[in-house]
């Protein structure tokens, strides 16, 4: 479904060049739980980045269903990344002026114009609500994120990631920020969606304890990967991830 | 959509941006007041302006006026000039015309004791035919828009001439001794008898006694009393005897300029509140100075109002000019060709002002830049979030731009209704102001006005906002730019 050819990509830090990505290569099937584990600097994020759109390879290519992605003009990319990619960060990343309702129907905002939004408003709102009562949010929708706590804010970011029906749902260390009970909740619910809505999820981490929960993990070092598992329950003294 | 629901809740959120607003609201409001004042005093001074002059003047640089000849080759008198303004194509648009003299002169008077003289500008006219072109009568103190108005003296006037006689004669009878001639012993036959005065002047017809209306300003004294009250003592009280010189109207060829003087009682004043006018133009009957200047049956200038001033000022102007040739001295100009330098002057100065006050708003446009860079700056990560959700650039500089519009548009309302409210209760606040500071902010007797004249115009409020809001909106421009152009990734990642 997602495939990635040969990436390269490094970023300049005063006048020094630093590799971040070098030929990597990978392939997500559709409906898979991928998680990618790797130490601080080896390109995960990056990584992640550049299969969602959100930045441009400096060499490779990036296909989606077969078509190349990596090189669409802004428009076509924008478009991708509010209708077939859902993203969910360690910080939330929800907008604090806004309320949680709000913050998870701000895709819906961007994709439709002020007309497009009177028509479909209610379809919306009803999908969004949906979403947060299947998140566990569906009390605090009125809520500023400043009142939230991490795992509800973490919750209502999926939630938000979500709306669209997004085909690719791309986790950049879901559960970074989170105790371990609540990172357990998330990843149980990012599970759950996996297995009952087939949404195919990429997810950085370096929690080893919740790549179980995942279909296949993926090990990067220096900026290609070096291991590639299919492993329904990794043990933690598996060389794959005794190296993490 | 997000766009809109963005800039709304950054507005209701962002207290910062109320700097923003205040900063268009202060530069609005002001420059509505300034307008709205500076239009006043242009309005009220082109009234004033206006007051004294008619519609169309028609003057001639001869002393001796208008050499219109007739097909004999003789002067028309001024009726006859006059039919022929109303049988020309201008005569149906024309609803009244005066034939008047204007000359410089001198007027002299006594006060407290002393001799006083002042260069006025003497007109002549007919009090009736005036009044009839308008800006005459309405600005007579006593004879307050008399239809009618005259240089007769009042019973009060009449009674002060009286009075003044006695005075002078009192002064006489102190300077020159009036000792009797020691009479003879014995009567002397042959001696002439005493003169009856009396009895000789009893059928000769009195002296007919001239009234002039001077200037307010000429006849009265202003001046600070010892408690700082602006005081107006009449130097001129009605009855009061004054004495013109000016210049004979010479006629003919080989004659040269000689003075004429005549003696004239105030009858009333003019007061127009326009300063240039009111200290130097003196009416005087328009017969008694073509005596005076020995030019019976003529006139220097004629005054004519329209019917529709607006419509055919120009038409009529044109007219007249074929009448009056220009190469024989003569001159046609309405009141603004008349006035035009300071009409002009006034329009100059209110651009130069409005220029200079919309400098406010360009630093309200300044003060909008550095702060909207201040709320890019803080919105970096959220500025990564849209882009992650899939705002495109356009769509986030769309935030900031309609961010500015927004706070522009509503510092310009607040402005509007603060800049609408100072105006309405300027002189409220000027007294205040003055009550407070114990300085006058307005004075009264430097202007000549009761009140601050204000007069708000539609089309001035609305380019004040137009003009706001553009600069409001053109200078979140380059901030909303820079928010455009961050990259998504590093967006998120700032911290």
């Amino acid at each position: 479904m997602l495939t990635a050819e040969n990436l390269h990509k490094a970023y300049r830090r005063q006048a020094v060049r630093v590799p971040v990505l070098n030929g990597l290569d990978l392939e997500v099937k559709t409906g898979e739980f991928l998680s990618i584990v790797g130490a601080s600097g080896s390109g995960k994020s990056t990584l992640l980045h550049l299969l969602g759109t959100l930045d441009a390879p400096d060499s490779g290519r990036i296909f989606l269903d077969g078509k190349r992605i990596d090189n669409l003009p802004n428009r076509d990319r924008d478009a991708l990344r509010n209708r077939v990619f859902g993203y969910i960060f360690q910080f939330y990343h929800l907008l604090p002026e806004l309320t949680t309702l709000d913050n998870v129907l701000m895709p819906a905002y961007i994709g439709h114009s002020v007309l497009g939004w009177m028509k479909s408003r209610s379809k919306l709102r009803a999908r969004a609500m949906e979403l947060l009562t299947k998140v566990g949010m569906g009390h605090r929708i009125k809520h500023r994120p400043r009142e939230l706590s991490g795992g509800e804010l973490q919750r209502a970011a999926v939630a938000r990631a979500l709306l669209m029906n997004p085909r690719v749902l791309l986790a950049d260390e879901p559960t970074g920020n989170l105790d371990a009970a609540t990172g357990d909740e998330i990843v149980r619910l990012l599970r759950d969606l996996n297995r009952d809505d087939g949404v195919t999820i990429v997810m950085v981490t370096h929690n080893l304890d919740i790549v179980t929960a995942t279909d296949r993990v993926v090990r990067m070092v220096g900026g290609v990967v070096t291991d590639d598992t299919m492993a329904k329950k990794p043990s933690f003294h598996s060389p794959l991830l005794a190296a993490v | 959509m997000y766009k809109l629901l963005l800039c709304v809740r950054y507005l209701q959120t962002r207290y910062l941006a109320f700097i923003c607003i205040v900063s268009v609201m202060l530069g609005v409001a002001t420059l509505i007041v300034v307008n709205a004042v500076m239009s006043g005093f242009s309005t009220k001074l082109k009234d004033r302006l206006h007051g004294v002059l008619s519609d169309i003047i028609i003057d001639t640089d001869r002393m001796d006026g208008f050499d219109i000849p007739d097909a004999n080759g003789k002067s028309l008198t001024p009726d006859q000039i006059i039919q022929k303004i109303k049988d020309s194509p201008a005569g149906p648009k024309i609803a009244a015309i005066t034939p008047t003299i204007e000359v410089f002169a001198i007027l002299q008077f006594t006060f407290r004791g002393q001799m006083l003289t002042k260069p006025v500008r003497l007109i002549g006219i007919d009090p009736e035919g005036r009044a009839s072109v308008g800006g005459f009568s309405e600005y007579l103190v006593r004879q307050n828009g008399s239809k009618s108005p005259s240089f007769e003296l009042t019973p009060e006037a009449l009674k002060q001439h009286e009075h003044n006689r006695g005075e002078r004669s009192k002064i006489s009878a102190l300077e020159v001794p009036n000792v009797p001639m020691p009479k003879a012993l014995v009567p002397d036959p042959n001696a002439i008898p005493e003169p009856d005065i009396e009895a000789m002047t009893k059928d000769m017809p009195k002296a007919k006694l001239h009234g002039v209306i001077p200037g307010f300003t000429l006849a009265h004294f202003r001046y600070r009393n010892a408690e700082g009250v602006v005081v107006e003592e009449a130097a001129l009280k009605p009855g009061d005897d004054v004495t013109i010189f000016t210049v004979g109207g010479a006629q003919g060829e080989g004659m040269r300029m000689r003075p004429v003087w005549g003696s004239f009682l105030v009858t009333d004043y003019l007061k127009t509140e326009m300063s240039e006018y009111d200290q130097s133009f003196v009416y005087v009957p328009l017969e008694q100075l073509q005596q005076l200047r020995t030019m019976e049956g003529r006139c220097t200038a004629f005054q004519i109002k329209l019917k529709n001033y607006e419509q055919d000022k120009v038409a009529v102007a044109d007219a007249l000019r074929d009448i009056f040739d220009p190469r024989t001295g003569s001159r046609v100009a309405t009141w603004e060709e008349h006035q035009g330098s300071l009409l002009a002057a006034i329009e100059v100065e209110k651009s130069i002002l409005n220029l200079l006050l919309f400098m406010i708003v360009g630093v309200a446009g300044f003060s909008i830049l550095a702060i909207f860079t201040m709320i890019v700056s803080e919105k970096y990560r959220d500025i990564g979030i849209l882009k992650s959700l899939g705002a495109s650039n356009h769509g986030v500089m769309s935030i900031f731009v309609g961010y500015g519009l927004l706070l522009g548009t509503v510092g310009c309302v607040a402005g509007t209704v603060l800049g609408l409210w100072i105006t309405d209760n300027i002189n409220g606040i000027e007294m205040f102001l003055t009550k407070v500071t114990g300085k006058a902010v307005f004075p009264r007797d430097v202007y000549y006005f009761k009140d601050i004249p204000t007069n708000i115009e539609t089309i001035s409020v609305v380019m004040v906002n137009v003009g706001a809001v553009g600069i409001a909106t053109l200078f979140s421009l380059l901030p909303a730019w820079r928010a455009a152009r961050l990259h998504p990734v590093r967006a998120l990642r700032f911290e």
